[in-house]
């Protein structure tokens, strides 16, 4: 029982990276319908970005957070007005997919490039507190992230929801015609969109820091969990992303608990297409 | 007339002949190395480099081998079986290696060593541990040998050393458990624990994988945890290792035991990753800066190059002096001469006119023997590995006990 109540904790607790990365994954995808293919290479940037301030500036990764993300928005702002912009123009699918795939190989390389292959850590003086409620024991630096997540995904979902901006955005993902016809300037929103999941990508790195190793590839895995959460939680719907998330993080501890760790991939992945086919039958079904 | 200027001529063919021998006899011996000095693994390269240039300086000093000076001829394999190939053609052909050392991945050494036996080079590898080099299915190549332990061996080592702690820890250890990489590293381990363990008497109670670059380990943690066993061995790279023991200690639980089959766990960024935390956690070496024999060298070593000497580095040493001792044996270069002197060399202790076996076995002897039932041929049947336990932020060699006078710390106290 223990043992159980321990893997739902750390289940939580990691399902919550892979819904802040669904969540930054699902924006983009809302509103300009293209797959960020570059969306774990975007965690990474926030890793050694947060690894570089905190190391010159002595500042504790967690206050190097809204740093990261305002770095982030820009970077990510500035790849979709000179990048991505001008290819969403062309209409082609494979255009954007080449894009973002090429552009995840030139960071993760860059990154190499320019810090090598080492693996890297923060040293933080809390990196080894760890806190026991009951027969559960949880990592401070894993507790802080989880509860900066959940503020995060709030913010995201009230932004989304109440401003008005939020509203634009939500206009263009639902008809970008229209919403351009009413008066809503859609390169703006895109420009906006795509700072806001880069920024929401570049969070989750910072959080991570706290408790992973830095280096070149270290998005890989979480981006392509991003990619589950996002078919699985629905393209462009936020609330299935978190929700998606959390679950998928469920589902790998308790797969690993009650059947074996060796099989916890195999049906992740075996859930995650039988989702698909399910939902695609029920699709057809209602029409 | 006729007769004394053919006398002459018969006189100064000779004399040329005598001559030009005697140059030849000044031409340095060629030693062929094919190592990686570009792409991904060049570091790797550099501190085998750094070895055997150690020992040629070593050598060269002390007179040569056979008055004759030892000359290094560097190939660059990048990684690549195909470019290794050209490159052991190039050395034999064209720079005319008496001898050849390599390689780093043992992909690339087999194709080499196929180049040297149809050549007639005799190779030597320093670090290549691939078990299926020296197999039936190579038995043929018999101008290639092999220095270091086998990629069993090294398992067969961790083992041993479960079953001596015993001696200093007064806790038999029983129940073992195997946490390892999916990919091709964890299942070496897997296979040659399994191949082992019931001639030690271990139980094999949990084996827990993951893939690579694993997002989170805690629930491999959870299952080691509650497979409780006495000692866990592990293969990881670097990030999983790092993970793997912050995950430890996030889940409450400290085994009593951890040994590690090197690769991440040895890398300099563990300790520094890790800090206190990385106490306790031993691996296998094949070579330590603590060894009893390996302590002098390592001083000059690290003088010389500002590095501490690692495996990689004592162990191609090594290959050249055996090189030297096979060469003065046979009294020549010629490669069936070194071959059938390498295969009745048997060094024991310390190289004639230089210093003892650096690393953590006393004998250098190249056999055909059986391991776990199938033949194997021409590898060094006395190499072993040293088991290294962090201590106090270092590596400190605990096993073999007569090669160090460190205690093991037990149990792990992973801070």
């Amino acid at each position: 029982m223990d043992i159980f109540l321990q893997a739902c904790v750390n289940g939580l607790l990691m399902g919550g990276f892979y819904s802040l990365m669904g969540m930054g994954q699902n924006v983009i995808f809302g509103v300009m319908k293209i797959v960020n293919f570059c969306h774990g290479e975007m965690l990474m940037v926030g890793m050694y970005l947060t690894y570089v301030l905190s190391t010159t500036f002595s500042l504790d990764p967690y206050l190097c957070v809204p740093l990261v993300a305002i770095i982030m928005f820009f970077l990510g702002a500035l790849i979709q007005h000179t990048l991505i912009t001008p290819s969403l123009g062309t209409k082609s699918f494979t255009n954007l997919l080449f894009l973002t795939v090429g552009l995840g190989l030139l960071l993760s390389n860059g990154a190499l490039v320019l810090f090598g292959s080492e693996y890297r850590t923060i040293p933080t003086s809390y990196q080894q507190t760890f806190i026991s409620l009951g027969p559960v024991n949880i990592a401070l630096p894993r507790l802080i992230s989880f509860c900066v997540l959940i503020v995060i995904t709030i913010v995201l979902f009230a932004f989304l929801k109440y401003t008005t901006t939020g509203k634009q955005i939500r206009a263009v993902s639902q008809n970008p015609v229209g919403a351009e016809v009413v008066g809503i300037n859609t390169k703006r929103i895109y420009i906006l969109t795509y700072g806001i999941g880069t920024a929401l990508a570049g969070i989750a790195g910072a959080l991570l820091t706290g408790f992973y190793t830095i280096f070149p590839t270290a998005g890989a895995s979480f981006g392509f969990r991003a990619l589950i959460v996002v078919v699985v939680g629905g393209l462009g719907s936020i609330p299935g992303a978190f929700f998606a998330g959390i679950f998928l993080g469920l589902l790998e501890t308790m797969v690993a608990l009650f059947v074996s760790p060796s099989y916890s991939d195999l049906i992740v992945f075996i859930t995650f297409i039988v989702i698909l086919v399910v939902r695609q039958l029920i699709i057809l079904r209602r029409k | 007339m006729k007769k004394s200027i053919s006398l002459f001529f018969i006189v100064l063919t000779i004399a040329v002949l005598m001559v030009s021998a005697a140059f030849a006899d000044e031409e340095p011996i060629r030693i062929g190395t094919i190592y990686a000095m570009s792409g991904g693994n060049a570091a790797i390269g550099e501190n085998i480099l750094r070895g055997i240039d150690f020992a040629v300086a070593e050598i060269n000093a002390k007179g040569g081998v056979n008055g004759r000076m030892l000359e290094v001829v560097r190939g660059d394999h990048a990684g690549d079986p195909a470019q290794g190939r050209s490159e052991a053609e190039r050395l034999i052909t064209q720079e005319h290696v008496d001898v050849m050392m390599g390689c780093h991945m043992s992909t690339v050494t087999e194709v080499v060593a196929q180049v040297c036996t149809q050549y007639g080079v005799p190779m030597i590898t320093a670090i290549s541990t691939l078990d299926r080099l020296t197999d039936a299915d190579h038995e043929d190549m018999d101008f290639f040998f092999r220095l270091c332990p086998l990629n069993s061996v090294y398992v067969e080592d961790m083992l041993k050393y479960l079953k001596d702690s015993a001696e200093q820890t007064g806790q038999e250890i029983k129940k073992i458990a195997i946490f390892t990489d999916r990919a091709a590293i964890g299942q070496e381990l897997i296979r040659c624990v399994e191949l082992f363990a019931a001639d030690y008497g271990f139980d094999v109670v949990a084996v827990v994988d993951y893939s690579s670059n694993a997002t989170d380990l805690s629930a491999q943690v959870l299952a080691l945890k509650q497979a409780d066993p006495d000692a866990i061995l592990c293969d990881s790279y670097i990030g999983d290792a790092t993970l793997f023991v912050q995950t430890l200690k996030a889940q409450n639980y400290i085994p009593k035991m951890i040994v590690a089959k090197a690769n991440g766990f040895t890398d300099p960024a563990f300790i520094a990753n890790l800090g206190a935390a990385a106490n306790g956690v031993a691996s296998v070496v094949e070579f330590n800066p603590d060894l009893i024999n390996g302590q002098e060298i390592n001083e000059e070593f690290k003088a010389q190059y500002g590095v501490n000497m690692n495996g990689h580095s004592a162990e191609s040493y090594t290959v050249v002096w055996i090189f030297k001792t096979a060469i003065e044996a046979a009294g020549s270069t010629d490669g069936e001469a070194v071959r059938d002197a390498l295969a009745a060399l048997d060094i024991q202790g310390e190289f004639p006119g230089g210093r003892k076996i650096v690393l953590p076995y006393d004998r250098i002897k190249f056999e055909n023997y059986e391991l776990a039932g199938a033949p194997h041929y021409r590898d060094n049947t006395s190499a072993s590995v040293a088991i290294a336990q962090v201590q106090d932020g270092e590596w400190k060699t605990v096993w073999p006990f007569s090669f160090t006078d460190t205690q093991i710390l037990y149990p792990a106290p992973l801070q």
